[in-house]
């Protein structure tokens, strides 16, 4: 395995490895499909998946390692709702539609290798694409992708990760799970219209 | 026309023929038009952000970052290592920032006159800060109006016998919300858009926003014109309207990391453009309570250590909070799942504390490098060496010791995986661990440089009353003239800089 890995450290840049997985197409890679939600302007079918389900283990819910203390804080917070109950694909969807040119070829060459099993394999993981394993399987490929020697995986495993989360903790429906009580609307309306009159 | 004019207002191709025509309406521009349209001046200013009032600014980062920051919030280095946070607005940074003021350290200053040849002294910029802090309501922070999460910070540094103190904000009426990364929904917050854009409005100066500059026409020693495209407010997309103005002096102010890559745009190589790019890198703690903090309410920043700002040959660097908003603290969690979910739960008793490093001082340092994307936007680098490690493992200790000190149940890092650190025992971990691009989560608020400011063309961009090296009708005024980093926030060392500079632009103008 490691021997692998060595071999793809030694013989691959990071433009040239997004640029290989980029030439071979998506479809190809036997992607596990998820119905887009609507009319996808950025993302293809196939991506949009990809995307759909790294989202869902970024942000799943999980034990951690946390305080005792605050162990109560916990159970007193309505629980979050799933990545896939806000689209949070569809809205990363919807977000990159305007992205330049050469922003998205890399975003696209990025969730292909992301999802190519061959890459997976030769670096230490299953051979199969990512959205055809296991939670616990896709844990530890986006654990290998997060702390690589190869930069240009940290890198990917950061834009997917951000995207992820902008989007999911951005939708005010994530609020109350955090605890969040959300801006003083009211509060700012009346002062405005304190301060509008003459 | 005077006015602010927005991009689906200009209905036909516009050819302009003013004095001035100043490229970005941060501190620096907006200082430049008021200052020129004073002296009588018409000016033009050309904006690629939009133009928004209090009613927009609804106080949610999903609507605040694409539409007030540059790349619509995702601006980066190259490898994404550092996230680069960034003003794009009429008014620029002055609209999102979090309103902290400082003036420039007269140390800084010194340095820049001795290695650069730079002109400005503490006796020149007094009379300019003067008046800028009149006008900008800048006033020091009472204690008993910092809110939880800064005073963890204050306290804690108090109990360790560290230097620390109040800021001063450039607000007036304020109802501390905490929304000043969002722009300010009540008005309080004297950005250059409440200030001296509509000073310059109102002599006659006209903003069109919307309108991206895309190069400089220049030809022998003079600049031609200023060529760019309007955008529509809304989609950001090209309305298919060009914007051209020959005006008898160009002001580039679009800042750090714009104002380099308009020059290289414009195929302005000459000298160092682009390079010693300088970020204040930024590294963070978080900080559990047992009891709430609820540091996405209140004033964001209103306490600042310089305690360890100068550490010999070692960098320096300082301390300050940063708000705690859902959306910004799930980006910056290191890690994923339940790393980032579990943690994310207890956000109202965060704390998060922030230490800036200052760049720019070392011996051979280099800071960044902007060269162009194949869109013509800037492509930042910005190598981090030993010198950032030594800087980040230092200042991730010193938060933690701080927060220690005032009680916190424990700390993590933005390490992948994060560092616990719940009693001085363990911050041995915190040095242990590995640094490196996207292994550590690394920020930055202030761009400055990449236009450097000096005597000597080779090393610098512009002379030192920031008038171009070649082109003599072309002036650069914002922060990428600084020759290092500063070591305190740097908006009101921008508008001061660029007040005094405006004499020189003026005179320029008369000769013209």
């Amino acid at each position: 395995m490691e021997t692998r890995r060595h071999f793809l450290r030694k013989t691959l840049g990071g433009a040239a490895l997004l640029a290989a997985a980029g030439a071979v197409p998506l479809a190809l890679r036997k992607t596990r499909l998820r119905e887009p939600r609507q009319q996808l302007r950025f993302f293809t079918p196939a991506e949009y998946s990809v995307f759909a389900a790294v989202a869902e283990r970024v942000l799943a819910p999980g034990a951690a390692d946390l305080p005792q203390e605050l162990a109560g804080v916990l159970r007193a917070r309505p629980a979050a709702p799933a990545p896939a109950a806000l689209d949070v694909a569809g809205k990363a969807d919807a977000f990159l539609a305007p992205l330049d040119q050469a922003s998205t070829k890399e975003l696209k060459q990025l969730l292909a290798l992301f999802d190519n099993a061959l890459f997976s394999f030769v670096t230490g993981g299953p051979p199969r694409p990512f959205t055809r394993m296991s939670p616990a399987e896709q844990d530890a490929h986006l654990e290998r992708w997060a702390t690589s020697r190869m930069a240009v995986r940290r890198t990917g495993f950061q834009a997917l990760k951000r995207l992820s989360a902008a989007v999911y903790y951005g939708s005010p429906e994530t609020h109350a799970s955090v605890g969040y009580p959300g801006p003083p609307d009211e509060l700012v309306r009346t002062v405005n219209a304190s301060r509008g009159r003459p | 026309m005077s006015g602010i004019v927005r991009g689906d207002q200009v209905a036909t191709d516009l050819l302009l023929t003013p004095d001035v025509c100043i490229v970005g309406s941060g501190p620096g521009g907006a200082m430049i038009a008021s200052r020129l349209s004073a002296a009588g001046a018409r000016v033009v200013v050309l904006e690629e952000g939009g133009h928004h009032s209090k009613e927009e600014f609804d106080m949610q980062e999903a609507t605040a970052y694409p539409r007030l920051y540059q790349d619509r919030g995702n601006r980066a280095t190259a490898d994404l290592s550092i996230a680069v946070l960034q003003g794009r607005a009429v008014g620029g940074g002055t609209v999102v920032n979090w309103t902290t003021s400082f003036r420039t350290p007269d140390d800084v200053l010194a340095l820049w006159r001795e290695k650069e040849g730079a002109a400005i002294t503490p006796e020149a910029l007094r009379p300019h800060f003067d008046e800028i802090e009149e006008r900008l309501g800048i006033r020091k922070v009472d204690v008993e109006d910092v809110n939880a999460n800064n005073r963890a910070l204050y306290d804690g540094c108090k109990k360790l016998g560290w230097a620390v103190d109040t800021i001063r904000r450039n607000v007036r009426g304020c109802l501390r919300t905490g929304y000043c990364g969002m722009g300010c929904p009540v008005d309080a917050k004297q950005s250059a858009a409440l200030t001296y854009l509509p000073d310059a409005v109102s002599r006659g100066a006209t903003i069109y926003a919307n309108c991206r500059v895309r190069r400089i026409e220049w030809s022998g020693k003079q600049a031609r014109a200023v060529v760019g495209e309007v955008l529509h407010p809304g989609t950001q997309e090209q309305t298919g309207r060009t914007v051209r103005v020959e005006p008898r002096i160009v002001v580039v102010s679009a800042g750090a990391l714009n104002s380099p890559a308009l020059l290289l745009r414009s195929g302005l190589a000459q000298g160092p453009v682009g390079r010693n790019t300088w970020l204040h890198p930024t590294v963070a703690m978080v900080a559990l309570y047992r009891e709430p903090i609820e540091g996405f309410y209140g004033a964001p920043q209103s306490v600042a250590s310089h305690h360890f700002a100068h550490r010999g040959k070692d960098a320096g660097f300082f301390l300050e909070a940063a708000p705690v908003h859902p959306m910004l603290a799930g980006l910056a969690l290191p890690g994923f799942g339940a790393q980032v979910t579990g943690q994310m739960g207890l956000l109202p008793h965060v704390s998060v504390s922030i230490a800036l490093m200052i760049d720019g001082f070392g011996e051979g340092e280099e800071g960044g490098t902007v060269t162009l994307r194949p869109d013509g936007g800037p492509k930042l680098t910005y190598p981090q060496g030993d010198r950032h490690f030594e800087c980040f493992r230092a200042s991730m200790k010193a938060l933690a010791r701080a927060h220690l000190a005032n009680g916190a149940l424990r700390l993590s890092s933005l390490h992948v995986p994060a560092v616990t650190v719940s009693s001085e025992k363990d911050l041995a971990a915190l040095e242990a661990a590995q640094l490196g691009p996207n292994r550590c989560g690394v920020f930055t608020a202030h761009q400055m440089g990449g236009c450097r400011m000096g005597g000597d063309p080779a090393r610098s961009v512009v002379n030192p009353e920031l008038r171009h090296h070649v082109v003599e009708n072309l002036f650069v005024a914002d922060g990428s003239v600084f020759p290092t980093g500063l070591g305190v926030n740097p908006m009101e060392s921008i508008y001061a800089v660029s007040s005094w500079a405006a004499q020189h632009v003026r005179s320029a103008l008369a000769k013209a």
